[in-house]
């Protein structure tokens, strides 16, 4: 008897041992969200995020900080992605370190699954409320049904302060205000509490005699019928029928709690205000693109036509949320994202205004180690390889911006 | 001691060790039940017990008790089969929710913080003692199968309903009208969850007008007899030892 209570001990403890050794493998934080990860071409040809601004980038808890932009949804649309006709504005954070306290796309309030169109741009805007301390990275996103989350320009945010002090208090329509963060947790315990030991109590009754070995032995030996005895089955009924009357009184009861309730809600909004925020008076057609693997190098060669009232200059290419600048055009003053920023990776041939009217073919070439950095440089093993892009042109007097969209294939320079 | 030799010697080491072999598999059982069991509801009923934001009227009552009326028919019948005990679903439910309240605690709240009144589990202990009651009374499978398995269909919603009830209260929101438990699922950020995902009302089921709970109850209830048939042969099956005599 003691060999095999020590032998059981020393099998228990030894499991135990292994089981702490196994769950207390090092668990690194995630400080990012695979962004890097997705295919090129779902980053170039499915949204194109532009005019971000972060209101903040250090808030303490219980603080907001907004997020605003506009999405262009691509009209050349990859056959792969299904097409974003439902689709939902999301956030990529880890976890509910904010919460999301709204979403706007136009004015219209987005909670629920949204219809996109192809070709409109949309404004949008999200209002986080800091609720865990730490730092982190916060991206732009939508979700499209079918074709997965479309990952936006992320960008680095503290948020100090104790998660103590959260709060997140709402008022129902039946008048009752109460903290999210804790509503009805109480009643959940309880009952779960409850029916555990009501379940305990159940298991207990039949554990209390020998359970195993002995009514094997006398199963065997066909006397089953005298192992539930008649006050098992009075018991049983006792417990069935207890358990019958608990369950009415409970939900009778919270019924009356709770006597206004509604199912939860679902459903698209469709009609979603598209942002004037788009095109210009500059129209551009390209005719080459080539990605030079060794320089890190993608060159467009793009006919530009100037249909506004003044000459314009080539500001900025932006590609799979990498914005190129040419340093004599365009700055960036949003504080855009470092390793999303070249500030000075773009070169324009002739680097001259184009004048009123006319038409001119202007070599442009987006250059810096971003492509490796941020693995747009996979473009290249896409099955499609095809590129798509925004270029930004600026008025040389008033500063105004138009923009235009190009796309075309994507030959790779290997030499 | 010889491997001839009983490691007992009297009838009181006798019933001591018959003792610590039911506490012994007692602890194995709740725990490898726990572990199977817990898998096979994640992967099946998975995203509707976790979020209250999905624990609608119509596929979370449906789904969760069919899903859920497996591993507690395969464990009824060895139990009842090998022992005559009566508690082989009550045994898989609170190893279930043992097992899924350490989940919830520890990686839903403890991990990523998402507050426990939005991602709790739900009770089916009433379910299970109804099931296990209903074979002890009757000793029959067909009767538990039709009985128990339509209780097990049918208490699943109203037991849970005194936890979700309050969450869902009508809240008005910038001009939309949500339930406590939308605005949970909007407030607290799952990315890789968006809305669309949700199945929440989801079907033809609309002339009962806004009783839809209990017909989605009563048709739980149909399909729970006829997969306790099911996995009741699955514990048949499988609860025995003819494989140790081919070896």
């Amino acid at each position: 008897m003691n060999i095999i209570k020590k032998s059981m001990a020393k099998m228990s403890f030894f499991g135990l041992l292994l089981t702490l050794a196994v769950s207390s493998f090092y668990a690194p934080t995630a400080s990012a969200h695979g962004e890097k990860s997705q295919a090129a071409f779902m980053r170039m040809r499915t949204v194109m995020w532009y005019d971000l601004a972060w209101s903040t980038d250090e808030l303490n808890v219980n603080e907001t900080m907004d997020i605003t932009g506009t999405m262009y949804v691509f009209h050349d649309w990859p056959e792969s992605v299904n097409l974003p006709t439902t689709s939902f504005l999301n956030i990529g954070i880890p976890g509910p370190v904010f919460i999301r306290q709204e979403s706007y796309i136009g004015d219209k309030i987005v909670p629920r699954s949204v219809e996109l169109h192809l070709g409109n741009s949309y404004d949008f805007k999200v209002v986080l409320k800091a609720r865990r301390p730490g730092e982190w990275h916060i991206h732009t996103m939508i979700n499209v049904d079918g074709g997965g989350p479309v990952i936006g320009p992320g960008k680095w945010a503290t948020i100090n302060g104790s998660m103590d002090d959260f709060t997140n208090e709402i008022t129902a329509l039946t008048g009752q205000t109460f903290d999210l963060e804790t509503w009805t947790l109480d009643t959940i315990y309880a009952w779960h509490t409850i029916w555990y030991i009501v379940g305990i109590a159940w298991m207990a009754w039949w554990c209390r005699r020998p359970i195993f070995v002995p009514r094997m032995h006398m199963i065997k030996a066909g006397r089953a019928s005298e192992l539930v005895t008649p006050t098992d089955k009075k018991v049983t009924l006792a417990f069935l029928i207890g358990t019958l009357a608990l369950v009415l009184v409970s939900y009778n009861s919270a019924n009356s709690k709770f006597p206004v309730t509604i199912p939860l809600q679902a459903g698209k909004f469709r009609s979603i205000p598209v942002s004037d925020n788009t095109t210009g008076d500059v129209h551009t057609t390209m005719t080459e693109a080539t990605y030079r693997v060794p320089g890190r190098a993608m060159r467009m060669v793009v006919s530009v036509h100037n249909g506004a009232d003044e000459a314009v200059r080539l500001g900025e290419f932006m590609g799979g949320s990498i914005r190129f600048l040419n340093p004599d055009v365009a700055v960036d003053e949003a504080e855009y994202p470092e390793n999303l920023l070249a500030p000075e990776g773009l070169s324009v041939s002739p680097d001259t205004a184009i004048a009123p009217g006319e038409t001119a073919e202007i070599e442009v070439i987006a250059g810096d180690a971003a492509w490796e950095i941020e693995r747009m440089s996979d473009i290249i093993y896409d099955p499609d390889s095809r590129m798509a892009g925004m270029l930004f042109f600026y008025e040389e007097t008033s500063g105004d911006r138009h923009m235009a969209i190009i796309n075309g294939p994507l030959i790779p320079v290997f030499m | 001691m010889s491997a001839t030799q009983s490691a007992v010697v009297s009838h009181a080491e006798a019933v001591k060790a018959s003792r610590t072999i039911d506490y012994v598999l007692l602890f194995v059982i709740f725990f490898v039940v726990l572990g199977g069991y817990h898998v096979h509801a994640m992967l099946t009923m998975g995203d509707w017990d976790f979020w209250a934001d999905w624990k609608d009227r119509r596929l979370w009552v449906t789904v969760t008790p069919i899903v859920l009326i497996t591993f507690p028919a395969a464990v009824q019948f060895w139990a009842w089969e090998n022992f005559r005990i009566a508690w082989g679903a009550t045994v898989c439910i609170l190893g279930l929710l043992f097992g899924e309240w350490v989940n919830r605690y520890v990686n839903f709240w403890g991990w990523t913080y998402f507050p426990v009144n939005f991602v709790f589990p739900a009770s089916e202990v009433s379910m299970a003692i109804c099931l296990d009651a209903v074979l002890a009374l009757t000793g029959s499978y067909i009767a538990t199968s039709i009985f128990g398995a339509t209780l097990w269909g049918l208490l699943f919603y109203p037991t849970n309903w005194p936890m979700i009830a309050g969450l869902h209260l009508p809240v008005e929101y910038n001009g939309v009208l949500m339930s406590v438990a939308d605005l949970q699922g909007y407030h607290y950020v799952r990315t890789g969850t968006p809305e669309y995902i949700r199945m929440v009302e989801k079907g033809t089921l609309r002339t009962f007008g806004k009783d839809v709970a209990p017909v989605s109850a009563f048709f739980s209830a149909f399909v729970c007899i006829l997969i306790y048939f099911w996995w009741h042969f699955m514990g048949r099956w499988f609860s025995t030892i003819k494989f140790i005599h081919q070896l």
